[in-house]
């Protein structure tokens, strides 16, 4: 291992500019004459707009235009899409109903899109809305799933009756009711998924720019996969073709994946920039956020675990009814599907598995992928249920899993799922001797002594990332495959820049990418740049999310240099005037077999583009090369979590002790990064699982609109984390990388509420576990030493 | 409209205002020093601190005009040319960011915690110091862990108070 | 944002002075926190404009008020809803029963209203409060008015004008958070 190549915890390159002020983020933008675009946006849950009168607006002072559904229609700019397509138990497609950018004729959550305005100035813009009279119809809202199902629940689409988005199922009914017929134990949960609201700390915004000259627009967004937002403007929302619509995605400020989807504020002001003539921003404030970026998770479950003789996991069976929100936002319906049902298995060797999710239209904010996105539905009804029947059977956790481990791979689930490698004992194992599980008697007696409750859970957890195979997404209703591009283009003095379809948000893509050319082409990590998020510089790319950059997005660079490689070889042939099988490259030099001769990587680079050594016949000129990688299979990073927590029952207020993480993500670039990915999935866990809670009334009003009520989780709010690693390398690339962008915030919900169950003695708790809910739970429960 | 004069990070400056103007927008629309964010509409993500005077303040909730006559720093105003800060050094060195939204903030609240506390900050004084600065990424752990090193490498201050 | 009143108030007056009051727009105008007009649109609806705040929200209603289930002097119904523009709209009614009492009149309320829009996305915590402090307001109002003769006179300033005590309080919260900063 060099200083700087892989697995050395090199210090980010992208930090300087982030440390000094000198990001430069979406609203760091402005555009020449640009104008300033504010949304009027419903205040209702559910109306009919009888009628806009925006001519107070208009008369306003720097008002320029006011745009309304009627204008979209008008210029048949087309609807957001819903880009998977899942079909329903009898074979049917799922029933989704228009998406329009601007609201035509009804509204159908608070925060819909009525009308935007667009002015000289942001308060220009702002004053112009609060004229906008809009005239609604205000209607009966469903704003969750028992309201939406309800017979006579007032209807959200025409496309689907009863709010019903589809009916899907996964595994085999028969096998899975059959093991449940013969089951010696059955545990059962009622499980809510609390409804969350992703919150990056940058807000969206967008600035959209049309040039008459060339009849192409730009468009500045806070995108996670900026070739994806040009792809659907283009083909399917038909602003304008690919080549004429530069999508950039510059600075951005975390995503967790509410920032992959195409949403109306940038179909506006892309649109809109051709209507007024002028560039115009749109930047979101945290209120706007709240309502109208897509939220997670939203499940409601009933779940299942059959038990057969020797303690082993038989069965395991769920019916999960899922909340989409008012309309399908771009990924909505693979979340609780594809991305949710496949990973039931968790990591246990399961023989019958069965999951039934029915999805529903509410009058809520879309919901869609949010960090881990379906996985960390699936892994709290997996741990949660392994933990509850260890309890009930009166085993020790940890064994009642390690009873029902995968132990043998490849591993082939009933649900999809093929696991390739992984050694979950060694993650159990490590975690349980770095957390001192062996001292928890010990701590809980001293926590006891002080009248507090302490209690210890477990997660283990495993996701399937790096997605995916294009023909298996495919196959699944994907509407794109979901491989990744690269290029290498080496300069004539041996500098490289490297063009990536991957996007950093946060991830350190400079850094870690750089470290991989660093140590294949053996030059020094600062001679390697990283190029990405811009349609006009990357040709094609899938994005960021799913941790999927390193082991989709890396392995398109490592194909890319296994070329440039190759060709250099050649080059370097000449130059050392040998054949080309006696070239051997290795830390940065071009040697010929059994002899001294040798030539550094610069002197090839600029061989290959003076080209005075060979003929254009016989070797073309240049080093460049590019890649696309689609990968063989998903990956499944997996691990171990462990949280302790201690409380007060009198006043329910929950402190994590001790948080100990063992992941295998497979073979690691940068320790330093992926550690931190660690904490920040993590972090968020933990904030569902103590925090925080999307909250609408039963009239659809949105209570938890800001940071006031939405509790985010502070510094003082958290432990310090006790990580550490095991490593089985993923087959499925060259790289044998995992991914590490989610397992945190798939692993720790569990673990948290698995804790605070072990310490109150009884499962009744839900998320997010307030000190209200605990102080009300922990009313009679005893502090007292372990039971053994 | 009125007009303001402050002087930031070191230079005189001035502009013509709305009188509902904010500092932050001061800071990034007129004067173009977009380092100092805005992440919330409520005072509480902290994205937007800066020093008026030497202590912290939330320049979302300042008027421009507010500040007449005042010193203002911006993380702008932190480093010496190429030469970082040391609590800007200490987060880059602990990987105390990752997608460098909050930083700006996190940074010009750590160096007034440390102006305030001194320079050898334990975990949980730091832990309860940032409770007005919202981190989404970290987790907060090397956060925590930068401004404890950024506090014992900045120099001491006259121990008078 | 469902929320929900209870509350009653001993006025000095007869039912019938009260009942009176309560219909004449002038001292419901007069009365009604933040009321900037209020005209009669007929012997049981009025359009008024109301400016408020609630938490960090700001807003100017415009909207309608409707009187039913009239029923002199015992009491009546009184239900409206607001359109504050870009900051939400409030809604609801409130159910006025008038019974005779030692020192005159006790005034029964029971409201039910409903906020949403900005208000209630920002404002939700709050809301309860500034209810109360709003009907608070109106009948501290009211009180002056059926009690003095010249109703609309002694409605002065409100909000701002916390009885002795409450001002002694604040003052002296002030002066020690002034005295401790010196």
């Amino acid at each position: 291992m060099t200083a700087t190549g892989i697995g050395a915890p090199v210090r980010r390159k992208e930090d300087f500019r982030f440390v000094t002020g000198r990001g430069r983020y979406v609203d760091d933008i402005n555009r020449p004459g640009q104008a300033y675009a504010f949304f009027v946006r419903s205040p209702h849950a559910h109306a009919n707009i009888r009628g806009i009168d925006a001519s107070a607006a208009l008369a306003h002072p720097g008002v320029l235009s006011v745009l309304t559904g009627d204008d979209i229609a008008a210029d048949k700019v087309g609807g957001l899409i819903c880009g998977w397509a899942i079909f329903n138990k009898d074979g049917s497609p799922m029933r989704a109903g228009p998406h329009p950018a601007l609201a035509q004729g009804k509204v159908r959550y608070v925060g819909d899109h009525v009308a935007v305005v667009i002015a000289e100035t942001l308060a220009a813009a702002r004053d112009g809305a609060e004229k906008v009279a809009v005239d609604y119809e205000v209607l009966p809202a469903a704003a969750d799933i028992a309201a939406a199902r309800k017979s006579g629940a007032p209807q959200i689409h025409e496309a689907a009756p009863n709010n019903a988005v589809f009916d899907w199922h996964l595994g085999d009914k028969a096998a899975t009711d059959a093991a449940f017929a013969r089951a010696r134990h059955v545990t059962k949960l009622e499980i809510v998924n609390n409804r969350l609201a992703p919150n990056p700390m940058e807000p969206r915004a967008a600035v959209g720019e049309y040039d008459f000259g060339s009849d192409s627009f730009t468009l500045y967004t806070t995108s996670q996969n900026p070739h994806v937002a040009r792809l659907v403007l283009s083909a399917f929302i038909g602003i304008a073709p690919e080549h004429k619509l530069r999508v950039v995605a510059p600075d951005v400020g975390g995503g967790f994946g509410s920032k992959i989807f195409i949403y109306a504020e940038e179909t506006v002001c892309v649109w809109a920039s051709r209507k007024v003539g002028r560039p115009v921003k749109w930047t979101c404030d945290r209120t706007e956020a709240f309502l109208c970026d897509a939220h997670g998770r939203d499940h409601v479950t009933h779940a299942e675990l059959a038990i057969g003789d020797n303690n082993r996991i038989i069965g395991l069976r769920v019916h999960t009814d899922a909340n989409l929100g008012a309309y399908l936002s771009t990924f909505a319906s693979s979340v609780p599907t594809y991305l949710y049902a496949p990973l039931l298995s968790g990591q246990y060797d399961i023989p019958a598995i069965y999951a039934q999710v029915d999805a529903w239209y509410t009058n809520t904010a879309p919901v869609d992928a949010y960090r881990g996105a379906g996985r960390p539905e699936a892994t709290f009804v997996v741990e949660r249920l392994v933990e509850v029947a260890a309890r009930e059977l009166r085993m020790d956790p940890a064994e009642f899993r390690r009873a029902n481990f995968v132990r043998t791979f490849p591993h082939q689930t009933p649900v999809i799922m093929a696991y390739d490698a992984g050694d979950y004992e060694a993650s159990l194992k490590k975690a349980q001797e770095m957390h001192d599980v062996k001292g928890f008697g010990a701590r809980k007696a001293a926590s006891a002594a002080k009248g507090k409750l302490r209690g210890l859970g477990y997660s283990a957890y495993i996701e399937a990332c790096g997605i995916a195979p294009s023909a298996a997404v495919g196959s699944l209703g994907a509407g794109v495959g979901l491989w990744e591009s690269a290029e290498v283009r080496v300069n004539p003095i041996g500098t490289v820049e490297i063009l990536t379809g991957s996007h950093s948000h946060g991830q350190g893509h400079e850094t870690t990418f750089a470290q991989l050319v660093s140590d294949r082409l053996g030059i020094p990590i600062d001679n390697v740049s990283i190029v990405h998020g811009d349609t006009d510089k990357v040709q094609m790319g899938m994005g960021t999310y799913g941790s999927r950059s390193g082991a989709v997005g890396m392995s398109a660079i490592y194909k890319a240099l296994d070329k440039i490689e190759a060709k250099a070889k050649k080059v370097a042939a000449h130059v050392l005037e040998a054949s080309e099988t006696d070239i051997e490259f290795k830390d940065g030099k071009f040697t010929v077999k059994g002899t001294d001769k040798a030539a550094d990587f610069g002197t090839i680079a600029l061989n290959a583009y003076i080209a005075h050594k060979f003929s254009g016949q016989e070797l073309e000129p240049g080093l460049k090369e590019s890649a696309f990688w689609d990968p063989t299979n998903f990956t499944f990073p997996a691990g171990v979590h462990i949280c302790e927590v201690e409380f007060d029952p009198a006043d329910g207020v929950v402190r994590i002790d001790r948080w100990t993480a063992v992941d295998d993500f497979g073979k690691v670039i940068n320790p330093l990064i992926v550690e931190g990915q660690v904490h920040g999935g993590i972090a968020q866990g933990v904030g569902q699982a103590l925090y925080e809670g999307a909250v609408y009334d039963e009239a659809g009003q949105l209570v938890t609109a800001s940071y006031m009520d939405y509790c985010m989780p502070r510094a003082d709010n958290l432990p310090s984390y006790n990580v550490g690693m095991t490593v089985t390398p993923c087959p499925s690339n060259p790289l044998g990388i995992k991914g590490c962008g989610e397992a945190g915030a798939i692993a720790a919900p569990p673990a948290v509420i698995n804790a605070i169950t072990d310490a109150l003695g009884h499962e009744n708790i839900s998320m997010p576990a307030t000190p209200e809910k605990v102080w009300r739970a922990a009313q009679g429960v005893v502090p007292r030493q372990a039971a053994e | 409209m009125a007009k303001v004069s402050m002087v930031v990070n070191g230079k005189p400056v001035s502009g013509e205002v709305e009188p509902r103007t904010l500092l932050v927008h001061f800071l990034r629309e007129t004067l173009r020093l977009t380092g100092t964010h805005v992440g919330c509409d409520t005072s509480q993500c902290g994205a937007c601190v800066v020093h008026v005077d030497g202590a912290a303040i939330k320049s979302c909730t300042t008027l421009a005009v507010s500040c007449e006559g005042a010193h203002v720093t911006t993380i702008e105003g932190l480093a010496q040319g190429d030469r970082l800060h040391p609590m800007q050094e200490a987060f880059r060195d602990n990987h105390g960011l990752q997608c460098g939204f909050c930083t700006p903030g996190m940074i010009m609240t750590a160096v007034d915690m440390v102006n305030r506390k001194g320079n050898r900050l334990d975990e949980t004084t730091i832990r309860h110091e940032l409770e007005g600065n919202i981190c989404r990424c970290t987790g907060y752990h090397n956060i925590v862990k930068a401004v404890a090193a950024g506090a014992a490498n900045m120099p001491a201050k006259a121990a008078a108070e | 944002m469902a929320m929900k009143m209870q509350g009653e108030v001993e006025l000095p007056a007869s039912r019938e002075i009260v009942w009176e009051k309560l219909n004449d727009p002038e001292v419901l105008k007069a009365c009604i926190p933040g009321c900037e007009s209020l005209e009669k649109t007929s012997d049981t609806s009025f359009q008024a404009v109301a400016k408020n705040k609630i938490g960090p929200v700001s807003a100017t209603f415009k909207g309608r008020v409707e009187l039913a289930d009239l029923d002199p002097p015992n009491g009546y119904r009184i239900q409206g809803e607001g359109d504050g523009g870009i900051a939400g709209f409030a809604k609801g009614g409130a159910r006025v029963t008038l019974a005779e009492a030692d020192a005159g009149t006790r005034l029964i309320y029971d409201v039910e209203a409903q906020v949403g829009g900005k208000i209630a996305q920002l404002g939700a915590r709050l809301i309860d409060g500034v209810a109360k402090k709003l009907a608070d307001q109106f009948f501290t109002n009211f009180a002056a008015a059926v009690a003095g003769p010249a109703p609309v006179a002694a409605v002065e300033p409100p909000a701002d004008a916390p009885q002795g005590e409450k001002k002694g309080f604040i003052g002296r919260l002030f002066g020690a958070g002034k005295a401790d900063r010196e």
